[in-house]
């Protein structure tokens, strides 16, 4: 995959050293580390890594860069999973880690402002005592600027939405070291294109965010949650539907299937019946936490749904949406040794039964272990492929279910990915899914990073 | 001479831009033209009329979304969804009568092109959050989609997003695909009666405040001056001769009743509390929404103010001082609506001087072709944010022919 990386010489290092100092690694096992994320894609290391302070920090960095033509990596925690952060040039790995710093929270106004690599948990605890909480939950610990970068969503999607509702205004350094802010504090923006959301989303193709303003939320006054097991996949697709279309404002409506929920028992300790299971949490006042309780209840009921296990307190819940946020790994340690590839279509929810359905008879078929877990609720849900990548076999008919399964979601008016983004993973797909939107997202590019600098070889090919 | 074309399908829109790819030909984007008295005034060669694409192309309510030509009017949308018990959650308003012009006129196209909201911004927020995809044409004469029926994607550049609040400069819309949710079981308007004389717009926005902060979703909140409230048709507001801060409260039966009362209890503090059912809080959030106390006085400059909900009353009360005109407060005091005079272009450079000075942005809405021409309508950039913005319209636009100069001048 990394076929010319770019060769980063003695006098471009000492540049840069000028800026960060000590703060920079050429280190073989440093480098190899930047240039891999969560997923199964090989690492593809940079040149180098540099641990960037501040903004002005990364805008000398990025001018260097840009006077050098070297490629710009910009990389959080690495949790991503489309290979978000591999060189696939060589260049420099911006590292945001060390800019972790809370800025400002205006609990009037419901904003806070943080640097990129606040992690989102770092962010909650720091809340907690405000009586506010920033409610997007991707899962792994990421940070706020990788999730504004890969536009993160999560379980809390239904009620609270995505990144790309959440984040007011950020501080952006450009391809050419510029540096501008995309939105003032008011929640409006009024003025000129939403580069906002350009760059929610933008994989650090257009940019490098280095400050953000996110979105925050009362802590509700009361959370319950449910685990609820089904006859069949229909049963529960079609409670997860009739709720939706019924306007209730649940907060996670989670699908885990029968293979998933034998997975979770075992990697977590929990004994559910290992049947099509719905995760439920519901926030907001008591009273409605109640009602949007019973008339989930009565919708599941309509459905077969056996009974509804509730945890109430804190802990319980903690431990059930750990579980929910395990998957992966709990997938993984079905088969020791293998590893997984996590996909990500998402089809309007009425289509979602289907095309679950027709992935689940494919899979079967092609005798691969594969279960499903998903944020059903906007109809976005992941097979995770179990898999050995050295089982060339395996490796073919896994990549022939996963491509039906993508060009089924894209004709069903859906998409290839709901969530974890192109990457290097998806860019194939994009094709299929966009056709002519692509020589404008190009040109789009062109037009901010001329010399194809910033996070090269990621959303689109030039 | 300008003459104006009328397409009736999406091949006729395409034509017609690639004509004026081909002659160098500018050209001014207009649905119905109910919004043509907002932004800079367009001197384009030509004229794209859209109003002849006005069809609902799809729309099964279980799927919760609709998709629509761009010229189809909104007032269509409202009753397909109306009778399905289904809505549009960012409440567009209807600015027809405050530009001047006849109420129910606005099309889809429009709406996003203007990335227009009502009062449930705050809750549930603008056009942008709810365009789940459309189709266009750019100013390069090329058709192209993006996004689709799905909540959720994450397939490259956000273009939907840039497409809604572009006033039609980077390229024009044919159709579009709409989120839809249904229709709340109940609606509640809480009111506090301040004591009559004095003012209340600290004081409205600090309830406001607590009022959003609190558990309850708030799904509007406004604050209405004495003056202002005196103009509305419904009697609680308008009886009492008092300022009024309005607060909605929506969803099923019961869990309103119980947030009404929590409301209730949290604000009695300030003033007289009274109830709206559900006629009237329709009736009260849709005058909010489309501003119409503000709709008579055309010779007023009309300023709509976004700024951090704290300041709001501040600069709004500072820009009135010694001045004649209006404000009122939406969205939890982070949108002023600010009427003044004289609508001459010191007065007006000295409203954005003030707004400003607190970080915030302020449009003008409502002003003469003159004013409009003369002082920036939009907040302007800076130098480095404009040369991004050129720079995206570029991408889209390289000829720059699409609505020249509607938002900044030369763009």
């Amino acid at each position: 995959m990394q076929a010319n990386p770019v060769s980063l010489s003695d006098s471009f290092i000492e540049e840069l050293r000028g800026v960060v100092e000590q703060r920079l690694s050429t280190s073989a096992a440093v480098c190899l580390q930047h240039g891999k994320d969560e997923s199964w894609h090989e690492s593809l290391p940079p040149g180098a890594v540099v641990f960037a302070h501040s903004t002005e920090e990364v805008s000398e960095i990025v001018k260097i860069c840009a006077r050098h033509k070297i490629p710009v990596i910009p990389y959080g925690t690495g949790t991503s999973l489309e290979g978000h952060v591999g060189a696939v040039y060589g260049g420099v790995c911006i590292d945001l880690s060390e800019m972790n710093e809370i800025l400002n929270v205006n609990a009037a106004d419901l904003d806070v402002t943080v640097q990129p690599g606040v992690r989102r948990k770092q962010l909650n605890e720091y809340l907690r005592d405000t009586g506010l909480f920033f409610p997007i939950d991707p899962g792994a610990d990421a940070s706020l600027g990788g999730m504004t970068a890969t536009r993160a969503s999560g379980t809390n999607a239904v009620r609270y939405g995505t990144m790309r509702e959440n984040v007011l205004s950020m501080t952006v350094v450009m391809a050419d070291g510029r540096i501008i802010k995309t939105s003032s504090r008011a929640r409006k923006s009024a003025a000129g294109y939403d580069l906002t959301r350009l760059f929610v989303g933008s994989e650090g193709t257009l940019g490098v965010i280095t400050e953000i303003t996110l979105r925050l939320y009362g802590i509700p006054e009361a959370i319950s949650a449910a685990v609820c097991p089904f006859p069949d996949l229909e049963s529960a697709v079609d409670t997860v539907i009739t709720t939706i279309q019924c306007g209730i404002p649940v907060a996670r409506i989670e699908l885990m299937d029968e293979v998933q929920m034998k997975a979770l028992n075992a990697y977590s300790g929990f004994d559910y019946p290992e049947q099509n299971t719905l995760l439920f949490e519901f926030h907001g006042t008591e009273a409605g936490v109640k009602e949007q309780a019973e008339l989930v209840g009565e919708i599941a009921a309509d459905n077969g749904a056996g009974e509804f296990q509730w945890a109430s307190k804190a802990e319980e819940r903690s431990k059930l949406w750990q579980g929910r946020h395990d998957s992966y790994y709990a997938a993984m340690a079905l088969r020791p040794g293998a590893k997984g590839m996590a996909t990500d279509v998402c089809v309007p929810i009425s289509r979602l039964a289907e095309c679950i359905l027709e992935v689940r008879k494919d899979v079967d078929a092609e005798k691969l272990l594969a279960p499903i877990v998903g944020h059903v609720g906007d109809g976005n849900f992941h097979v995770c492929f179990i898999m050995d990548p050295d089982d060339a076999d395996e490796m073919r008919r896994v990549e022939g279910v996963n491509r039906r399964m993508v060009l089924r979601a894209i004709a069903m008016g859906g998409t290839c990915t709901g969530e974890h983004g192109v990457g290097i993973g998806k860019i194939e797909f994009l094709v299929a899914e966009h056709g002519e939107a692509l020589s404008v997202m190009r040109a789009m590019k062109m037009a901010l990073d001329p010399d194809n600098i910033m996070n090269p070889g990621k959303i689109i090919n030039l | 001479m300008t003459s104006t074309f009328k397409p009736a399908t999406d091949a006729q829109v395409l034509d017609a831009v690639k004509w004026a790819v081909a002659d160098k030909q500018t050209l001014e984007i207009v649905g119905n033209a109910s919004k043509r008295g907002f932004g800079r005034p367009v001197e384009a060669d030509q004229r794209l009329d859209m109003s002849g694409l006005a069809e609902i192309v799809d729309y099964q309510p279980s799927e919760l979304y609709i998709t629509a030509k761009a010229g189809t009017p909104l007032a269509a949308i409202d009753a397909a969804l109306a009778a399905q018990n289904q809505q549009l959650m960012f409440e567009p308003p209807d600015y027809g009568p405050l530009l001047g012009g006849a109420a129910g006129q606005g099309t889809v196209g429009g709406l996003i092109a203007c990335n227009l909201a009502g009062s449930r911004r705050i809750k549930a927020g603008a056009a942008r959050d709810h365009l789940l995809g459309f189709h266009a044409v750019s100013g390069r004469g090329e058709v192209f989609k993006s996004g689709g029926q799905v909540v959720k994607n994450v397939t490259g550049f956000d273009l939907s997003k840039l497409m809604t609040g572009s006033y039609g400069t980077l390229a024009v819309i044919t159709e579009a695909t709409l989120k839809v949710l249904p229709a709340a079981d109940k609606v509640r308007t809480v009111l506090i009666h301040w004591p009559q004389n004095g003012v209340y717009d600290h004081g409205g926005v600090q309830a406001m405040t607590e009022a959003l902060g609190s558990v309850n979703e708030v799904s509007g909140a406004a604050h209405l001056p004495a003056h202002v409230a005196a103009r509305s048709a419904v009697d609680y507001v308008s009886g009492s001769g008092s300022a009024v801060t309005a607060l909605r409260v929506e969803g099923p039966g019961p869990s309103v009743a119980y947030r009404v009362a929590a409301l209730h209890d949290m604000l009695s503090k300030f003033g007289k509390i009274e109830e709206l059912h559900s006629q009237n809080s329709k009736r009260l959030w849709k005058e909010i929404s489309d501003v119409e106390y503000f709709a008579d006085n055309q010779e007023r400059a009309l300023w709509r103010i976004s700024v951090p909900p704290v300041e709001g009353a501040r600069v709004a009360l500072h820009i009135l001082e010694g001045r004649p005109g209006e404000v009122f407060y939406d969205w939890g005091g982070g949108l002023v609506w600010l009427s003044v005079e004289p609508a001459d272009k010191a007065s007006q450079a000295q409203v954005r001087r003030c707004v400003g000075d607190v970080g915030g942005h302020a449009t003008l809405v409502r002003g003469s072709a003159e004013l409009r021409a003369s002082v920036a309508v939009f907040e302007p950039l800076d130098a480095v944010l404009s040369g991004v913005t050129e720079r995206i319209k570029d991408g889209f636009d390289p000829g720059r022919l699409l609505n020249p100069g509607r938002m900044y001048e030369g763009v």
